[in-house]
């Protein structure tokens, strides 16, 4: 069953096609990597996907839903509801401390609840620096916190751009180890990255060049 | 945790935790806020210190008796009740007479008073010496002093002359002529006889009238229709025996006995109020640059021992209220049945209520240019802000916050600093009108309550104000902005 269907979907700056006519399906509990050079399309699809930009043409269904004709205001709250965000800088509230960062993402949600809150921090494995502030953590303790922020409201979609570009590999195998424990958890994951170690972790990869969608490679060795 | 308790910990977490950035907000405001609360407090207290101030420019009101009434000490005291409690600075009363220093062949007005109050009506009195006290002492204006060339310590005979002896001649003449004697007695069958004597220089009978229309005509009345009886008295000096001075008229003797007798008791009841004469210590020169110079001042007791009466020609208060309170005392004295009248000296209250009026308008523009000045401070910062946070801004809208939401925590943090500037502006603020009272006008000031409630109000507001443009650019940044680097 869909999760995510993109129908035809193209964007068009002036002369520019950022996405020409692009189709993309994604299953519910699937793990897709987007890759291609800069340039290809990769942002423009995930601003799209992430509900923070609209198609000029197509359809984009998410969880049934098009996306595509809804306004801002209806936007912000279907990305509230079901959509995790992971970013390439990590991008946290810096004057607030790892445990408050998390809660804001409930607060927006719903309610902020500290406890579950730590318990998230806990399960990326940094419960004991939950009251740190984001420079008294390493690059990928913070990624960690963005993971645990992402994960708190239970969306139905993580979204992840470039969530190991600037870590280094060890924190790079923690970051993709709780990706897989997510998967293994039933969530959909779309992580867009240019590093094919990240893609081959994924079940699928979609490979975009010049806004079109160049090929789609399976992943044969993907371990559940 | 509630909602609001994370709101609440958000919006304070980014004021202590981004230290720099919110010192320069909330010093703007806790600035805008001191000089708010401080000039507002000026505002009130000023007039009222303004208004001592100006006392210092002499009395703004006088009392005199009404139209054939008098005054004296004690009617004084009781108008002065009509007086609000605390506005009245000072009142000093005035005996004015005319004495003579005979070696000098002058004669000056001089001032009975008392100088306690004179200190508070007149404050720009200017004294060498020191101000008397009622011991025989006087305080010489300088004009006089330099004419009759007296020092702090020399010693004036000054004589007094009593009202009765100059009755006669022209008031406005110093050298009076002769004294007029009025006096009755007793003649045949209970019927008065009066009698008028004019005396010369030397206190001799000049002419002599007598009344003595009540008696007989055959006999007392011809006292009066006899000139040869009145003209044995034309020369005499008094006190008149009969039998010596003059002789009684044959077949009036009772008459003739009542006129004499009226002229003696006549004389002996002036004789209590003859020309007095005592000798002053000076204590002190007075410089005023004004007319007061041509004055002597000595105590009220003194004036009382020298002239026998305890009498007031008007009293100077100075009284520390608006134009329009004194206009409603003066109605009030005028009006208290003591048979005075009160003015107010329209020269002094007109200028302290035109001064106070101009200082008043100018300390409210200083605020409200102050105030605007916060506003636009207070707004670059959180501009400055709003583009330092460009990228959380643009987290938190990614992460679901609602346009709605970003105002609401722009809008908490500007409301929090301004209660916190407002609160540290209204303290900062007392201490500094505090400061500028104590050295401009020499006095503290008191505390009103109802300040820190009002700054604090007027700082929240202003914070609240220079926020919107802020939140407008808030509200304006784009979520996607987050993804890929910026």
């Amino acid at each position: 069953m869909a999760l995510l269907e993109l129908k035809n979907v193209s964007k068009i700056y002036g002369e520019l096609k950022a996405l020409d006519n692009v189709s993309l399906h994604v299953d519910k509990g699937e793990w897709v990597a987007i890759m291609g050079p800069s340039g290809s399309g990769k942002s423009t699809m995930m601003n799209i996907i992430g509900c923070m930009d609209k198609p000029t043409k197509g359809e984009v269904l998410l969880d049934g839903v098009d996306i595509s004709k809804e306004s801002s205001k209806r936007l912000t709250d279907i990305r509230r509801d079901k959509i995790g965000l992971i970013f390439q800088q990590f991008h946290m509230v810096n004057y607030l401390t790892a445990v408050e960062n998390v809660m804001v993402s409930q607060y927006y949600h719903s309610m902020p609840d500290e406890e579950e809150a730590l318990e998230a921090l806990g399960r990326v494995g940094l419960r004991e620096r939950a009251r740190h502030l984001p420079s008294q953590l390493s690059g990928g303790e913070q990624q960690r916190v963005c993971v645990a922020r992402a994960l708190i409201n239970h969306p139905e979609l993580i979204l992840a751009d470039e969530p190991t570009g600037n870590l280094d590999e060890a924190n790079e195998n923690i970051v993709l180890d709780l990706f897989r424990q997510l998967h293994r958890e039933g969530t959909t994951l779309i992580v867009v990255t240019h590093d094919p170690e990240v893609a081959e972790a994924a079940q699928r990869t979609i490979v975009l060049e010049h806004g079109r969608v160049a090929r789609e490679v399976v992943n044969e060795n993907f371990v559940e | 945790m509630t909602k609001r308790r994370m709101f609440i910990r958000m919006i304070t977490a980014s004021l202590l935790r981004r230290r720099s950035r919110m010192l320069i907000a909330l010093l703007s405001i806790g600035i805008g806020a001191t000089i708010l609360a401080g000039m507002v407090t000026i505002y009130y207290d000023v007039p009222r210190q303004m208004r001592a101030q100006m006392r210092s420019y002499g009395a703004n009101m006088l009392v005199m008796p009404g139209d054939g009434e008098t005054l004296d000490s004690e009617k004084l005291a009781r108008v002065l009740t009509q007086l609000p409690g605390d506005a009245l600075v000072g009142a000093a009363p005035y005996r004015y007479v005319r004495l003579d220093m005979t070696s000098r062949q002058q004669s000056f007005t001089t001032a009975g008073t008392d100088f306690s109050q004179v200190v508070k009506t007149s404050p720009y009195f200017s004294v060498e010496g020191r101000y008397p006290d009622s011991g025989r002492e006087v305080l010489v204006g300088k004009e006089i002093a330099e004419t009759i060339g007296v020092k702090v310590g020399s010693d004036m005979e000054l004589t007094w002359q009593p009202a009765t002896v100059r009755t006669s001649g022209d008031a406005t003449e110093d050298r009076v002529p002769g004294a007029t004697l009025i006096g009755a007695a007793e003649g045949w069958s209970s019927g008065t006889v009066t009698v008028t004597a004019v005396l010369d220089d030397e206190a001799k009978i000049k002419t002599l009238n007598i009344d003595a229309s009540t008696q007989t005509a055959e006999f007392g009345g011809r006292t009066q229709t006899e000139p040869e009886f009145a003209q044995q008295f034309i020369g005499k000096s008094l006190p008149i025996t009969i039998g010596e001075d003059v002789d009684a008229l044959s077949g009036a003797t009772i008459t003739s006995n009542a006129v004499v007798e009226a002229l003696n008791g006549a004389h002996s009841a002036t004789d209590a109020a003859k020309p007095n004469t005592v000798r002053y210590t000076v204590t002190g020169i007075l410089t005023t640059g004004g007319e007061e110079e041509g004055y002597v001042f000595m105590s009220l007791e003194d004036m009382e021992t020298l002239t026998g009466e305890d009498k007031l020609d008007v009293a100077e208060l100075s009284v520390s209220a608006e134009e329009e309170q004194l206009n409603a005392c003066a109605e009030a004295i005028t009006q208290s049945g003591e048979g005075v009248k009160a003015r107010l000296v329209k020269r002094v209250t007109k200028s302290e209520t035109a001064v106070l009026g101009k200082l008043q308008a100018l300390v409210f523009l200083v605020t409200v240019v102050v105030l605007l000045l916060t506003m636009i401070c207070v707004s670059t910062t959180m501009m400055a802000v709003v583009s330092e946070r460009r990228r959380e801004i643009g987290l938190r809208k990614a992460l679901g916050a609602s346009d709605g939401s970003i105002r609401v925590e722009f809008l908490g943090e500007g409301v929090f600093l301004g209660i916190l500037g407002g609160v540290l502006g209204a303290i900062l603020g007392f201490v500094f009108a505090q400061v500028v009272s104590v050295n401009v006008f020499n006095s503290s000031i008191t505390f009103q309550p109802l300040l820190l409630p009002v700054t604090v109000l007027v700082s929240v507001v202003i914070a609240a104000v220079s926020c919107l443009m802020p939140i407008k650019r808030a509200v304006a940044i784009d979520p996607a902005l987050v993804l890929k680097g910026e």
